[in-house]
Formats: C-alpha cells, structure tokens, sequence
C-alpha cells in the first residue's frame, strides 16, 4: 500500500471548504513559493547577520555566475550527457538481465532454489558497497560507474518481474493450456504482457535507486557526471559548484520523472485499467 | 552457495591473479579473524550501527510530526509541499558533500545524511495514513466534544500508524545503504570505511570481509528488528508492503 513518495502527491486534502476555484489556486501559488522566497531571503541576509567564511556559503549571485560560465564553456552539459548516459547504459545490461532470469526464477522452480540464497544475499550488500572492489577491477571511471548502477537495477527490477510473473491470476494460465497453447507461445501471450505491467511499474523504483547509485558512485569512481563535479569541488571549496550540482541534480530528476514516468504510467496503467495503489 | 564458494576457491589458483585483484575465500576468512582478534571490527560493527539508529530514529520523528502538521493543516500543506518535493528531488547523496564542507568528516554528515533519507518515505506515508484517516471517525469523535489534541490521539494517529510503518521500513532500507555510501566518503570509522579503505591499501580481501559483513547485518536488521515490527503491526491490520518497494 506504498505509493511510490514522488507520485504520492501532498497536494492538499481534500477536506475542508475553502474559497472558490480559481481563489484557491492563487492561494496554493503563492503559498508554495513562500518557503523558497524566505529561504532565499535568509541566503542573501545571513552573511550581514553571521560571520563565517567565505567558502562555507557562497553568495546567490556567485552561484549564478558560475552556472553562467559553466553553461557558456559545456562543462555542465557535458557532465549531465556523462551522466546520463551511464544511467542509461546501465539501466539497460540491469534490465536486460534482470527480465530474462526474473521470469526463469518465476516458472521454474529449481532454478528459484539454486538462484534465491545467492542473489538474496547478493542483494542484502548494496550496489554502491561494490564500488571499491569496481575500482580495483575496472579502475575508476565508466566501467566501475556503470557496474553499480546495473547491479543497482539489475536487483530492484529482479523481484518485480518475479512478482510480476507470479500475480498472473491461475485461471488464465489454465485458460491459454487449455486453448493449447505452450512454451513459447504460452510466454509471448500471456507471461510477458501479463507481467509487464508490474515490470514497468517498478522501473520508475528501480530508476529512483539507479540514479542515487549513479551520483554515489560517481562521486567515488567517477572521473567526469554530476557526482564527481560535486564532490570534486569539496577538495578545492568551490561551495558554489557543489550548490549548482545540487540544484541540478534536484531538477534533472524532477524533469525525468515528469517525461518518463507519467507517460509511461499513461501508457500502461491508464490504458490496462489498472489503478496505481 | 556452497557451489559458488568451492568455484570461487579453486578458481584462485587457476586464473592466478594476485590476491590483490583476486582474493580467494581462504584470504577473505583470514582477513575476517585478523580484523576480529584486533577488535576493530566489533568497534567499526558498534559505531555503525550507533549512526544508523541514531539518523532513523530522528528522521523517523522528524517525519511523523511534519506527516501529522501537514496532514492536518490546509495552509501548511499548500505552503511546504512545492518545497518538499523540490527536496526530495535532491537525493541524499548529493547533500553530502555539502555537508562535509560545513560540518567536516565525521558523524554529523553521516547521521545527518541518514535522517534525510529516512525523513521522506516516513513524511509521505505518515500523510497518506492521515489523508486516510475515516472522516466519520473524526465527526464523530468531535461531536462527542473532543479538541484538537484528543482528534489526533484517537482517530488520527491510529490510523496513520500502518503508514507510518511501512514508511519506517522503506526509510530503514534507503538508509543502510546511505550510511554505507556516507561512511566511505566521510567518515574513519565503520563499515563503509573499512571496505572504502581495504581496497584503498590494497587489502581486497578486507573490503570484502566489509561487503560480507554489512549483508549479514542488513539481512540481521531486517530480520530481527524490522521483520518482527511488520509482523506486529502492519500485518495484524492486514496491509502489506507493497511489491514493488520491497528491493
């Protein structure tokens, strides 16, 4: 009875009677800028209030400055592309593994018994405690980068497919045997798209865990991407590239959620008749 | 298992890679006893998990009481949510190493990271819970002439308990692997550190007794501590966690 938090909206309740329509929306307007304003108010005014040097929080208008220069010369760019490439690259081998052994793992059952001890270990040690032993095999930089972010995914979109799998009710396994249909055609008809809905549903999880992984293990292991640009700056006190970093980080994500996952919630669960719960 | 570990021995000798790259399990099970007779892990084992409870426990708080404030108040809701989401948006991780230019390596960037994490998934089912709360309860509670207080301790908070459960539980996993990732990055101590630091010096085989030790206390936490809570609380009300967030 989870939602996922970024889809659980806490937009206001519905209780209470308030104003008119287009009142209220004014209200929620204003109301939700408030807390960005003040804490931008007090940005600007703390340095007048408190004394502290100079590294710790750098001004507003450093910050632009150096968001301007860093859009100007692509470096920003460049560590967004970085970065989200390897985010792909990865969610593709997690995925391209995950599918093919979640649905082995859901119809056979001793491959289950050989494979679960293993890989529910396997997943008790998170993805971004390899990055260590990544290093040493594949040095810093994509390899090891992109080996935890497909170990990240490879593990949240495992037990989806499994459970996908599993939630296909019995009466229309019985329903395809009993038309005759079996091996392949019992897959492609009714396992694949029977647990695709909950495949698709869980990647926006997995994606949510694949992306903390990416900055994590960027900032260890990277050599370029958002991670690194932010924890590099830490060793040089550039606050102000950290911040940038951070903000970027927040509206990349709030930007992917938005394309990706509403479509392909639309897509899916809109047209499946299946609510999220 | 056993397959995986005998493969994994007889491989060593086979491919004939330095234990640096390669270490077999006998070194693993050394490094283990070496690390165990020096007391450092047990040390590194008690300052984890210190961290740990202590980032959960206040960010579960934290949670719950901004859940119930904004669960219950219009104008709070409206004004704070843009600004949690926008937050929330910005994961954990990337509030580290901020926090290490404010607050320096050491165990308030970790617990503070800890309780960021745990804060969100405890603050968005705790509303949900509070969202959920039966209206007729509330009615009927206030016409029998209860105040604020008496609303939330009877009808509110009961029925945001199940949330505040499941909330607890997805924070509690979030956060293992924060304190991991925290604790290579910022801390000398600790579990993170120990399998940040083996491979640094070159000890593989210590920073997998690190890997193998944190699994087995995930696997310990959620069977001992978070398993049990489940069982008596969320089950007994008859709601489970949902699949998906499970991993």
């Amino acid at each position: 009875m989870t939602p996922d938090p970024a889809t659980a909206a806490i937009a206001p309740g519905r209780r209470g009677t308030g104003p008119s329509r287009p009142m209220r929306r004014l209200d929620a307007a204003t109301l939700g800028t408030l807390p960005f304003l003040l804490i931008l108010a007090a940005w600007w005014l703390l340095p007048y209030v408190v004394e502290y040097p100079a590294y710790m929080l750098p001004s507003i208008g450093t910050v632009l400055d150096y968001a301007r220069e860093a859009i100007a010369d692509g470096s920003l760019l460049r560590d967004v592309l970085a970065s989200l490439a390897r985010l792909t690259i990865g969610f593709v081998i997690g995925m391209a593994l995950a599918i093919p052994l979640g649905l082995a793992i859901a119809l056979n059952r001793h491959v289950a018994d050989v494979f679960r001890p293993v890989l529910s270990f396997l997943q008790a040690i998170a993805g971004i405690a390899w990055v260590p032993l990544t290093i040493i095999w594949f040095g810093m930089g994509n390899g090891s980068v992109i080996f935890v972010i497909a170990n990240t995914i490879f593990f949240a979109s495992l037990y989806n497919t499994v459970i996908g799998v599993q939630s296909i009710p019995l009466a229309l396994h019985r329903a395809v045997r009993s038309h005759g249909g079996r091996g392949l055609a019992l897959l492609t008809n009714l396992i694949l798209p029977g647990a695709m809905v909950q495949i698709l549903l869980g990647i926006r999880t997995s994606v949510a865990y694949g992306w903390r992984a990416l900055v994590a293990s960027e900032m260890i292991a990277g050599s370029n991407g958002l991670g690194y640009m932010t924890m590099e700056a830490v060793q040089w006190q550039r606050t102000e590239k950290i911040i940038l970093g951070m903000i970027v980080i927040g509206l990349l994500w709030v930007a992917m959620d938005r394309a990706v996952f509403t479509t392909i919630e639309r897509r899916t669960v809109g047209r499946w008749g299946l609510l999220q719960r | 298992m056993l397959i995986l570990l005998a493969v994994w021995q007889v491989s060593v000798p086979l491919i004939g890679m330095t234990p640096y790259f390669y270490p077999a399990p006998s070194d693993v099970l050394a490094a283990f006893v070496d690390l165990a007779r020096k007391g450092i892990l047990p040390v590194y084992l008690a300052d984890s998990m210190m961290r740990y409870f202590t980032g959960l426990v206040c960010g579960a708080a934290l949670g719950v009481g901004l859940g119930v404030l904004i669960g219950m108040h219009r104008k709070t809701a409206l004004a704070l949510s843009p600004l949690l989401k926008f937050l929330f948006a910005i994961v954990e991780v990337a509030w580290i190493p901020i926090f290490v230019v404010w607050f320096g390596y050491g165990i308030e960037t970790i617990v503070l990271a800890l309780i960021y994490v745990v804060f969100f998934p405890v603050l968005y089912n705790t509303l949900l819970g509070v969202r959920t709360a039966p209206q007729i309860l509330v009615n009927a509670v206030r016409s029998l002439g209860a105040g604020r207080w008496q609303v939330l301790r009877l009808v509110i908070l009961p029925s945001a308990l199940p949330g505040i459960i499941t909330g607890l539980r997805l924070g509690a996993g979030f956060a293992f692997r924060g304190l991991v990732f925290a604790e290579m990055v910022a801390a000398k101590t600790g579990i993170g550190y120990l399998i940040f630091e083996g491979a640094q010096s070159q000890q593989t085989a210590r920073t997998i007794v690190g890997m193998i030790v944190m699994g087995l206390l995930w696997l310990a936490i959620d069977q001992f501590y978070l398993r049990p809570i489940e069982r008596a609380t969320i089950q007994r009300w008859g709601l489970t966690v949902d699949a998906a967030e499970r991993t």
